[in-house]
Protein backbone atom coordinates (compact mmCIF):
# COMPACT_ATOMS: atom_id res chain seq x y z
CA UNK A 1 0.00 0.00 0.00
CA UNK A 2 1.50 3.34 -1.02
CA UNK A 3 1.63 6.51 1.07
CA UNK A 4 -1.34 8.11 -0.63
CA UNK A 5 -3.56 5.09 0.03
CA UNK A 6 -2.44 5.07 3.66
CA UNK A 7 -3.48 8.74 4.08
CA UNK A 8 -6.85 8.13 2.38
CA UNK A 9 -7.53 5.06 4.53
CA UNK A 10 -6.44 6.94 7.64
CA UNK A 11 -8.92 9.72 6.93
CA UNK A 12 -11.62 7.14 6.25
CA UNK A 13 -11.05 5.26 9.52
CA UNK A 14 -10.96 8.56 11.43
CA UNK A 15 -14.29 9.57 9.84
CA UNK A 16 -15.95 6.23 10.70
CA UNK A 17 -14.91 6.52 14.35
CA UNK A 18 -15.89 10.22 14.51
CA UNK A 19 -19.39 9.60 13.14
CA UNK A 20 -19.70 6.46 15.29
CA UNK A 21 -18.73 8.40 18.43
CA UNK A 22 -21.33 11.05 17.59
CA UNK A 23 -24.00 8.37 17.09
CA UNK A 24 -23.18 6.81 20.45
CA UNK A 25 -23.15 10.21 22.18
CA UNK A 26 -26.30 11.90 20.84
CA UNK A 27 -28.97 9.89 22.74
CA UNK A 28 -27.07 10.65 25.94
CA UNK A 29 -27.01 14.44 25.64
CA UNK A 30 -30.71 15.06 24.88
CA UNK A 31 -33.26 16.77 27.09
CA UNK A 32 -35.21 14.31 29.20
CA UNK A 33 -38.44 13.14 27.58
CA UNK A 34 -37.01 13.07 24.05
CA UNK A 35 -36.17 9.66 22.61
CA UNK A 36 -34.75 9.38 19.08
CA UNK A 37 -36.68 12.34 17.73
CA UNK A 38 -39.96 11.52 19.48
CA UNK A 39 -41.28 13.15 22.64
CA UNK A 40 -42.31 10.23 24.86
CA UNK A 41 -42.46 12.07 28.19
CA UNK A 42 -40.07 11.94 31.11
CA UNK A 43 -41.49 8.79 32.69
CA UNK A 44 -41.16 6.63 29.58
CA UNK A 45 -37.77 8.13 28.78
CA UNK A 46 -36.48 7.01 32.17
CA UNK A 47 -37.98 3.50 31.86
CA UNK A 48 -36.74 0.07 30.79
CA UNK A 49 -38.22 0.31 27.25
CA UNK A 50 -36.16 3.43 26.62
CA UNK A 51 -32.97 1.79 27.90
CA UNK A 52 -33.63 -1.26 25.70
CA UNK A 53 -34.12 0.96 22.65
CA UNK A 54 -30.90 2.84 23.36
CA UNK A 55 -29.09 -0.51 23.75
CA UNK A 56 -30.40 -1.64 20.32
CA UNK A 57 -29.26 1.72 18.90
CA UNK A 58 -25.73 1.11 20.24
CA UNK A 59 -25.62 -2.37 18.68
CA UNK A 60 -26.91 -0.94 15.38
CA UNK A 61 -24.26 1.79 15.47
CA UNK A 62 -21.47 -0.73 16.07
CA UNK A 63 -22.80 -2.87 13.18
CA UNK A 64 -22.97 0.12 10.82
CA UNK A 65 -19.38 1.09 11.68
CA UNK A 66 -18.14 -2.47 11.15
CA UNK A 67 -19.89 -2.84 7.77
CA UNK A 68 -18.65 0.58 6.59
CA UNK A 69 -15.05 -0.28 7.54
CA UNK A 70 -15.31 -3.71 5.91
CA UNK A 71 -16.69 -2.32 2.63
CA UNK A 72 -14.39 0.70 2.46
CA UNK A 73 -11.16 -1.10 3.34
CA UNK A 74 -11.97 -4.09 1.09
CA UNK A 75 -12.38 -1.83 -1.94
CA UNK A 76 -9.21 0.03 -0.93
CA UNK A 77 -7.29 -3.26 -0.61
CA UNK A 78 -8.43 -4.17 -4.12
CA UNK A 79 -6.49 -1.14 -5.38
CA UNK A 80 -9.08 1.67 -5.29
CA UNK A 81 -8.49 3.60 -2.06
CA UNK A 82 -10.47 6.73 -3.08
CA UNK A 83 -13.46 4.70 -4.25
CA UNK A 84 -13.24 2.66 -1.05
CA UNK A 85 -13.25 5.85 1.00
CA UNK A 86 -16.31 7.23 -0.78
CA UNK A 87 -18.25 3.94 -0.81
CA UNK A 88 -17.47 3.24 2.83
CA UNK A 89 -18.58 6.75 3.79
CA UNK A 90 -21.83 6.31 1.85
CA UNK A 91 -22.46 3.01 3.64
CA UNK A 92 -21.71 4.70 6.96
CA UNK A 93 -24.10 7.61 6.39
CA UNK A 94 -26.92 5.53 4.91
CA UNK A 95 -26.53 2.92 7.66
CA UNK A 96 -26.60 5.63 10.34
CA UNK A 97 -29.76 7.11 8.82
CA UNK A 98 -31.46 3.70 8.57
CA UNK A 99 -30.51 2.97 12.18
CA UNK A 100 -32.02 6.32 13.21
CA UNK A 101 -35.28 5.70 11.32
CA UNK A 102 -35.62 2.28 12.93
CA UNK A 103 -35.06 3.76 16.41
CA UNK A 104 -37.44 6.66 15.65
CA UNK A 105 -40.26 4.36 14.53
CA UNK A 106 -39.79 2.24 17.67
CA UNK A 107 -39.73 5.35 19.87
CA UNK A 108 -43.04 6.51 18.40
CA UNK A 109 -44.72 3.33 19.62
CA UNK A 110 -43.74 4.33 23.17
CA UNK A 111 -45.53 7.71 23.09
CA UNK A 112 -48.22 7.72 25.82
CA UNK A 113 -51.70 8.88 24.76
CA UNK A 114 -51.68 11.97 27.00
CA UNK A 115 -48.57 13.46 25.37
CA UNK A 116 -50.60 15.03 22.56
CA UNK A 117 -52.69 16.89 25.14
CA UNK A 118 -49.59 18.07 27.01
CA UNK A 119 -48.18 19.40 23.76
CA UNK A 120 -51.20 21.68 23.45
CA UNK A 121 -49.94 23.60 26.48
CA UNK A 122 -47.20 26.19 26.08
CA UNK A 123 -45.34 28.08 28.76
CA UNK A 124 -43.40 31.30 28.38
CA UNK A 125 -41.35 33.17 30.91
CA UNK A 126 -42.21 36.81 31.45
CA UNK A 127 -38.61 37.34 32.54
CA UNK A 128 -37.31 36.39 29.09
CA UNK A 129 -35.73 39.35 27.36
CA UNK A 130 -34.33 39.92 23.92
CA UNK A 131 -30.92 38.24 24.15
CA UNK A 132 -27.65 40.18 24.49
CA UNK A 133 -26.05 37.77 22.02
CA UNK A 134 -28.19 39.19 19.21
CA UNK A 135 -26.23 42.46 19.18
CA UNK A 136 -22.91 40.63 19.16
CA UNK A 137 -24.14 38.39 16.33
CA UNK A 138 -25.23 41.41 14.28
CA UNK A 139 -21.75 42.94 14.58
CA UNK A 140 -20.10 39.67 13.51
CA UNK A 141 -22.52 39.40 10.57
CA UNK A 142 -21.49 42.89 9.46
CA UNK A 143 -17.77 42.06 9.81
CA UNK A 144 -18.16 38.83 7.82
CA UNK A 145 -20.04 40.60 5.04
CA UNK A 146 -17.45 43.39 4.81
CA UNK A 147 -14.39 41.13 4.96
CA UNK A 148 -15.72 38.52 2.53
CA UNK A 149 -16.84 41.25 0.12
CA UNK A 150 -13.41 42.90 0.41
CA UNK A 151 -11.73 39.56 -0.30
CA UNK A 152 -13.96 39.01 -3.32
CA UNK A 153 -13.24 42.48 -4.75
CA UNK A 154 -9.50 41.97 -4.21
CA UNK A 155 -9.72 38.63 -6.02
CA UNK A 156 -11.46 40.25 -8.98
CA UNK A 157 -9.38 43.41 -9.34
CA UNK A 158 -6.33 42.72 -7.16
CA UNK A 159 -2.95 43.39 -8.72
CA UNK A 160 -0.47 40.54 -8.79
CA UNK A 161 3.25 40.43 -9.40
CA UNK A 162 2.94 37.23 -11.39
CA UNK A 163 0.77 36.14 -14.28
CA UNK A 164 -1.83 33.82 -12.87
CA UNK A 165 -2.90 30.65 -14.57
CA UNK A 166 -6.60 30.40 -15.36
CA UNK A 167 -6.90 27.61 -12.83
CA UNK A 168 -5.48 29.72 -9.98
CA UNK A 169 -7.68 32.69 -10.92
CA UNK A 170 -10.79 30.49 -11.01
CA UNK A 171 -9.83 28.78 -7.75
CA UNK A 172 -9.39 32.19 -6.07
CA UNK A 173 -12.77 33.34 -7.38
CA UNK A 174 -14.41 30.12 -6.23
CA UNK A 175 -13.06 30.42 -2.67
CA UNK A 176 -13.97 34.14 -2.50
CA UNK A 177 -17.51 33.37 -3.73
CA UNK A 178 -17.88 30.54 -1.23
CA UNK A 179 -16.73 32.91 1.50
CA UNK A 180 -19.40 35.44 0.51
CA UNK A 181 -22.08 32.81 1.14
CA UNK A 182 -20.77 30.60 3.95
CA UNK A 183 -19.32 33.05 6.47
CA UNK A 184 -22.27 35.49 6.58
CA UNK A 185 -24.62 32.48 6.67
CA UNK A 186 -22.90 31.16 9.82
CA UNK A 187 -23.15 34.61 11.39
CA UNK A 188 -26.82 34.85 10.36
CA UNK A 189 -27.45 31.44 11.94
CA UNK A 190 -25.95 32.79 15.16
CA UNK A 191 -28.27 35.79 15.00
CA UNK A 192 -31.30 33.55 14.43
CA UNK A 193 -30.29 31.18 17.21
CA UNK A 194 -29.97 34.12 19.60
CA UNK A 195 -33.69 34.68 18.96
CA UNK A 196 -34.71 31.02 18.73
CA UNK A 197 -37.82 29.69 20.41
CA UNK A 198 -37.69 28.52 24.02
CA UNK A 199 -39.50 25.33 25.00
CA UNK A 200 -39.54 25.33 28.76
CA UNK A 201 -40.74 22.82 31.28
CA UNK A 202 -43.92 23.06 33.31
CA UNK A 203 -42.00 22.97 36.61
CA UNK A 204 -39.81 25.82 37.84
CA UNK A 205 -37.71 28.09 35.68
CA UNK A 206 -34.69 25.74 35.82
CA UNK A 207 -35.04 24.69 32.21
CA UNK A 208 -35.04 28.34 31.12
CA UNK A 209 -31.67 29.03 32.75
CA UNK A 210 -30.04 25.97 31.17
CA UNK A 211 -31.58 26.72 27.81
CA UNK A 212 -30.36 30.31 27.74
CA UNK A 213 -26.82 29.24 28.67
CA UNK A 214 -26.87 26.66 25.90
CA UNK A 215 -28.17 29.24 23.45
CA UNK A 216 -25.42 31.69 24.39
CA UNK A 217 -22.83 28.92 23.97
CA UNK A 218 -24.10 27.98 20.52
CA UNK A 219 -24.19 31.62 19.40
CA UNK A 220 -20.58 31.99 20.59
CA UNK A 221 -19.50 28.86 18.69
CA UNK A 222 -21.20 30.03 15.50
CA UNK A 223 -19.73 33.53 15.78
CA UNK A 224 -16.25 32.10 16.34
CA UNK A 225 -16.73 29.74 13.38
CA UNK A 226 -17.97 32.58 11.17
CA UNK A 227 -14.96 34.78 11.97
CA UNK A 228 -12.42 31.97 11.64
CA UNK A 229 -13.92 30.72 8.38
CA UNK A 230 -14.11 34.23 6.99
CA UNK A 231 -10.42 34.78 7.83
CA UNK A 232 -9.44 31.41 6.38
CA UNK A 233 -11.33 31.72 3.10
CA UNK A 234 -10.19 35.33 2.67
CA UNK A 235 -6.58 34.35 3.26
CA UNK A 236 -6.82 31.51 0.72
CA UNK A 237 -8.39 33.70 -1.96
CA UNK A 238 -5.88 36.52 -1.36
CA UNK A 239 -2.88 34.15 -1.41
CA UNK A 240 -4.17 32.47 -4.58
CA UNK A 241 -4.59 35.88 -6.20
CA UNK A 242 -1.14 37.05 -5.15
CA UNK A 243 0.93 33.91 -5.74
CA UNK A 244 -1.19 31.57 -7.85
CA UNK A 245 -1.45 27.92 -6.77
CA UNK A 246 1.83 28.32 -4.86
CA UNK A 247 -0.12 30.54 -2.47
CA UNK A 248 -1.70 27.39 -1.03
CA UNK A 249 1.68 26.62 0.55
CA UNK A 250 1.30 29.62 2.87
CA UNK A 251 1.76 28.42 6.49
CA UNK A 252 -1.00 30.81 7.63
CA UNK A 253 -3.59 28.85 5.63
CA UNK A 254 -2.63 25.55 7.24
CA UNK A 255 -2.33 27.07 10.69
CA UNK A 256 -5.83 28.57 10.44
CA UNK A 257 -7.21 25.25 9.17
CA UNK A 258 -5.85 23.50 12.25
CA UNK A 259 -7.22 26.24 14.53
CA UNK A 260 -10.63 25.96 12.85
CA UNK A 261 -10.79 22.17 13.25
CA UNK A 262 -9.63 22.37 16.87
CA UNK A 263 -12.16 25.14 17.56
CA UNK A 264 -15.05 23.16 16.09
CA UNK A 265 -14.15 19.87 17.72
CA UNK A 266 -13.26 21.41 21.06
CA UNK A 267 -16.18 23.81 21.39
CA UNK A 268 -18.88 21.40 20.18
CA UNK A 269 -17.49 18.59 22.34
CA UNK A 270 -17.35 20.95 25.31
CA UNK A 271 -20.92 22.17 24.69
CA UNK A 272 -22.22 18.60 24.39
CA UNK A 273 -20.42 17.47 27.54
CA UNK A 274 -21.08 20.44 29.82
CA UNK A 275 -24.36 21.91 28.53
CA UNK A 276 -26.09 18.98 26.81
CA UNK A 277 -28.56 19.54 23.99
CA UNK A 278 -30.76 22.54 24.86
CA UNK A 279 -28.99 22.85 28.24
CA UNK A 280 -30.13 19.33 29.24
CA UNK A 281 -27.26 18.94 31.71
CA UNK A 282 -28.05 22.28 33.40
CA UNK A 283 -31.77 21.76 33.89
CA UNK A 284 -32.84 21.74 37.52
CA UNK A 285 -36.32 20.34 36.84
CA UNK A 286 -35.90 17.69 34.12
CA UNK A 287 -38.67 15.51 35.59
CA UNK A 288 -41.44 17.96 34.66
CA UNK A 289 -42.96 17.78 31.16
CA UNK A 290 -41.68 19.80 28.24
CA UNK A 291 -44.26 22.08 26.67
CA UNK A 292 -44.87 23.66 23.30
CA UNK A 293 -42.85 22.94 20.18
CA UNK A 294 -40.46 20.27 21.47
CA UNK A 295 -43.29 18.24 23.00
CA UNK A 296 -45.40 18.46 19.87
CA UNK A 297 -44.91 15.23 17.89
CA UNK A 298 -47.40 16.15 15.16
CA UNK A 299 -45.32 18.96 13.68
CA UNK A 300 -42.04 17.03 13.58
CA UNK A 301 -41.38 14.84 10.54
CA UNK A 302 -39.08 11.87 11.28
CA UNK A 303 -38.24 13.78 14.44
CA UNK A 304 -35.85 15.87 12.34
CA UNK A 305 -37.88 18.53 10.48
CA UNK A 306 -40.14 20.98 12.30
CA UNK A 307 -43.00 22.38 10.20
CA UNK A 308 -45.57 24.58 11.94
CA UNK A 309 -47.12 27.43 9.96
CA UNK A 310 -48.77 28.91 13.05
CA UNK A 311 -45.50 29.14 14.99
CA UNK A 312 -43.74 32.46 14.30
CA UNK A 313 -40.36 31.03 15.43
CA UNK A 314 -37.75 30.81 12.71
CA UNK A 315 -35.54 28.41 14.65
CA UNK A 316 -36.16 25.81 17.33
CA UNK A 317 -33.96 23.33 19.20
CA UNK A 318 -33.34 20.03 17.43
CA UNK A 319 -34.84 16.96 19.04
CA UNK A 320 -32.00 14.65 18.05
CA UNK A 321 -28.50 16.06 17.73
CA UNK A 322 -26.84 19.22 18.98
CA UNK A 323 -28.07 22.73 18.19
CA UNK A 324 -31.02 24.22 16.37
CA UNK A 325 -33.02 23.74 13.20
CA UNK A 326 -35.34 25.81 11.04
CA UNK A 327 -39.11 25.86 11.36
CA UNK A 328 -39.75 24.97 7.73
CA UNK A 329 -43.35 26.14 8.01
CA UNK A 330 -42.21 29.72 8.64
CA UNK A 331 -41.98 31.90 5.53
CA UNK A 332 -38.81 33.71 6.65
CA UNK A 333 -37.12 30.36 7.30
CA UNK A 334 -38.22 29.09 3.88
CA UNK A 335 -36.80 32.21 2.24
CA UNK A 336 -33.46 31.91 4.05
CA UNK A 337 -33.07 28.20 3.32
CA UNK A 338 -34.06 28.63 -0.34
CA UNK A 339 -31.74 31.63 -0.87
CA UNK A 340 -28.72 29.99 0.74
CA UNK A 341 -29.38 26.71 -1.11
CA UNK A 342 -29.57 28.47 -4.47
CA UNK A 343 -26.42 30.49 -3.74
CA UNK A 344 -24.53 27.37 -2.65
CA UNK A 345 -25.68 25.50 -5.76
CA UNK A 346 -24.44 28.36 -7.95
CA UNK A 347 -21.08 28.49 -6.16
CA UNK A 348 -20.77 24.68 -6.34
CA UNK A 349 -21.54 24.73 -10.06
CA UNK A 350 -18.89 27.41 -10.51
CA UNK A 351 -16.45 25.30 -8.46
CA UNK A 352 -17.07 22.24 -10.64
CA UNK A 353 -16.58 24.39 -13.73
CA UNK A 354 -13.31 25.76 -12.30
CA UNK A 355 -12.09 22.26 -11.43
CA UNK A 356 -12.94 20.83 -14.86
CA UNK A 357 -11.39 23.85 -16.58
CA UNK B 1 -42.91 34.37 36.47
CA UNK B 2 -44.62 32.49 33.69
CA UNK B 3 -47.60 32.49 31.37
CA UNK B 4 -49.34 29.29 30.42
CA UNK B 5 -51.69 28.81 27.50
CA UNK B 6 -53.73 25.77 26.64
CA UNK B 7 -54.93 25.55 23.05
CA UNK B 8 -57.72 23.18 24.14
CA UNK B 9 -59.09 25.69 26.67
CA UNK B 10 -62.52 27.17 25.97
CA UNK B 11 -61.16 30.75 26.10
CA UNK B 12 -59.23 32.03 23.08
CA UNK B 13 -55.46 32.30 23.56
CA UNK B 14 -55.38 36.11 23.63
CA UNK B 15 -57.98 36.08 26.40
CA UNK B 16 -55.96 33.53 28.39
CA UNK B 17 -52.90 35.76 28.11
CA UNK B 18 -54.84 38.89 29.04
CA UNK B 19 -56.54 37.22 32.01
CA UNK B 20 -53.25 36.03 33.49
CA UNK B 21 -51.52 39.37 32.98
CA UNK B 22 -54.47 41.21 34.53
CA UNK B 23 -54.27 39.01 37.58
CA UNK B 24 -50.49 39.37 37.92
CA UNK B 25 -50.76 43.14 37.69
CA UNK B 26 -53.74 43.36 40.06
CA UNK B 27 -51.97 41.23 42.68
CA UNK B 28 -48.83 43.33 42.40
CA UNK B 29 -46.74 40.41 41.16
CA UNK B 30 -45.97 42.61 38.16
CA UNK B 31 -45.11 46.01 39.59
CA UNK B 32 -45.65 49.33 37.85
CA UNK B 33 -42.97 49.99 35.26
CA UNK B 34 -42.03 46.30 34.86
CA UNK B 35 -41.05 45.61 31.28
CA UNK B 36 -42.80 42.71 29.57
CA UNK B 37 -41.35 40.61 26.74
CA UNK B 38 -41.81 41.99 23.25
CA UNK B 39 -44.69 40.73 21.14
CA UNK B 40 -42.24 38.81 18.96
CA UNK B 41 -40.45 37.18 21.91
CA UNK B 42 -43.64 36.14 23.73
CA UNK B 43 -45.42 34.87 20.61
CA UNK B 44 -42.28 32.94 19.61
CA UNK B 45 -41.87 31.29 23.01
CA UNK B 46 -45.57 30.40 23.19
CA UNK B 47 -45.63 29.32 19.55
CA UNK B 48 -48.68 31.46 18.72
CA UNK B 49 -49.35 34.06 16.06
CA UNK B 50 -47.86 37.54 16.58
CA UNK B 51 -51.34 39.06 16.28
CA UNK B 52 -52.59 36.98 19.20
CA UNK B 53 -50.13 38.53 21.65
CA UNK B 54 -50.47 41.97 20.05
CA UNK B 55 -54.24 41.74 20.57
CA UNK B 56 -53.83 40.78 24.24
CA UNK B 57 -51.39 43.66 24.81
CA UNK B 58 -53.68 46.16 23.05
CA UNK B 59 -56.66 44.98 25.10
CA UNK B 60 -54.72 45.48 28.34
CA UNK B 61 -53.48 48.86 27.14
CA UNK B 62 -57.06 49.95 26.51
CA UNK B 63 -58.01 48.75 29.99
CA UNK B 64 -55.16 50.75 31.51
CA UNK B 65 -53.04 47.79 32.66
CA UNK B 66 -50.19 48.25 30.17
CA UNK B 67 -48.38 51.12 28.50
CA UNK B 68 -47.04 50.48 25.00
CA UNK B 69 -44.33 52.81 23.72
CA UNK B 70 -42.09 52.38 20.73
CA UNK B 71 -38.75 52.68 22.51
CA UNK B 72 -39.58 51.51 26.02
CA UNK B 73 -41.60 48.57 24.74
CA UNK B 74 -44.42 47.17 26.81
CA UNK B 75 -44.49 48.06 30.51
CA UNK B 76 -46.95 47.77 33.36
CA UNK B 77 -48.86 51.03 33.58
CA UNK B 78 -49.28 53.16 36.66
CA UNK B 79 -52.45 52.29 38.58
CA UNK B 80 -55.33 54.55 37.65
CA UNK B 81 -55.98 56.96 40.53
CA UNK B 82 -59.58 57.43 39.56
CA UNK B 83 -61.86 55.37 37.45
CA UNK B 84 -64.40 57.25 35.40
CA UNK B 85 -67.91 56.82 36.82
CA UNK B 86 -69.16 55.23 33.61
CA UNK B 87 -66.28 52.72 33.55
CA UNK B 88 -66.78 52.01 37.25
CA UNK B 89 -70.47 51.38 36.71
CA UNK B 90 -69.68 49.04 33.80
CA UNK B 91 -67.16 47.05 35.88
CA UNK B 92 -69.61 46.74 38.78
CA UNK B 93 -72.28 45.59 36.34
CA UNK B 94 -69.86 42.92 35.08
CA UNK B 95 -69.30 41.74 38.65
CA UNK B 96 -73.06 41.60 39.26
CA UNK B 97 -73.59 39.62 36.07
CA UNK B 98 -70.80 37.19 36.99
CA UNK B 99 -72.14 36.75 40.52
CA UNK B 100 -75.61 36.10 39.14
CA UNK B 101 -74.24 33.45 36.78
CA UNK B 102 -72.38 31.76 39.62
CA UNK B 103 -75.52 31.78 41.82
CA UNK B 104 -77.49 30.38 38.90
CA UNK B 105 -74.83 27.65 38.59
CA UNK B 106 -75.58 26.63 42.16
CA UNK B 107 -72.79 28.32 44.11
CA UNK B 108 -73.80 29.06 47.71
CA UNK B 109 -73.58 32.68 48.97
CA UNK B 110 -70.96 31.75 51.60
CA UNK B 111 -68.87 30.07 48.93
CA UNK B 112 -69.15 33.15 46.71
CA UNK B 113 -68.06 35.43 49.52
CA UNK B 114 -65.14 33.08 50.28
CA UNK B 115 -63.95 33.17 46.67
CA UNK B 116 -64.19 36.95 46.51
CA UNK B 117 -62.33 37.35 49.80
CA UNK B 118 -59.60 34.95 48.65
CA UNK B 119 -59.14 36.93 45.44
CA UNK B 120 -58.93 40.25 47.27
CA UNK B 121 -56.51 38.76 49.82
CA UNK B 122 -54.35 37.45 46.97
CA UNK B 123 -54.03 40.99 45.64
CA UNK B 124 -52.59 42.07 49.00
CA UNK B 125 -50.29 39.03 49.26
CA UNK B 126 -48.97 38.38 45.76
CA UNK B 127 -47.36 35.01 45.20
CA UNK B 128 -46.00 35.84 41.79
CA UNK B 129 -47.26 32.80 39.95
CA UNK B 130 -49.90 32.83 37.27
CA UNK B 131 -52.70 30.30 36.91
Amino acid sequence: MNGEALVINGFFIFRVFLVGAMMFAVPRILRKGLLFGAYVGEEVDGGQASRDLTHRWDIGTAAVMAVALLVGLSISAAGWPLQGNLTGTAVLLLGAFANYLRAYSEARTLIPPDVAKRARVSIASLDARDPNEAGFASIVLGICLLVSLGGFVFTVVGSTPIVLSDKARLAALFVASLNLVISPFFALLGLLIANAKRSIRSGGDGSLVGQDKFRATMVGILMGSALLQCSWYTLISVELTRFGLDGLKSPGIWLLAVVLILFWGGSLGWAAATRGQGGAHLESDPETPLTGGLADNDHWFWGLFYVDRDDPSIMVEVRFGLGYTFNYGNQSAQLIVATVSVLLLCVSAFGIFAWVA
Amino acid sequence: MRLTIDRDHADPVYEQVATQLRRLIATGALAQGTALPSVRRLSGDLGVNLNTIARAYRLLEAEGFLAIRDRAGVTVAAPAREVEPAARAMLLEQIRATLARLRQAGMAPDELIGVLKAEVDAMDNPKGESR
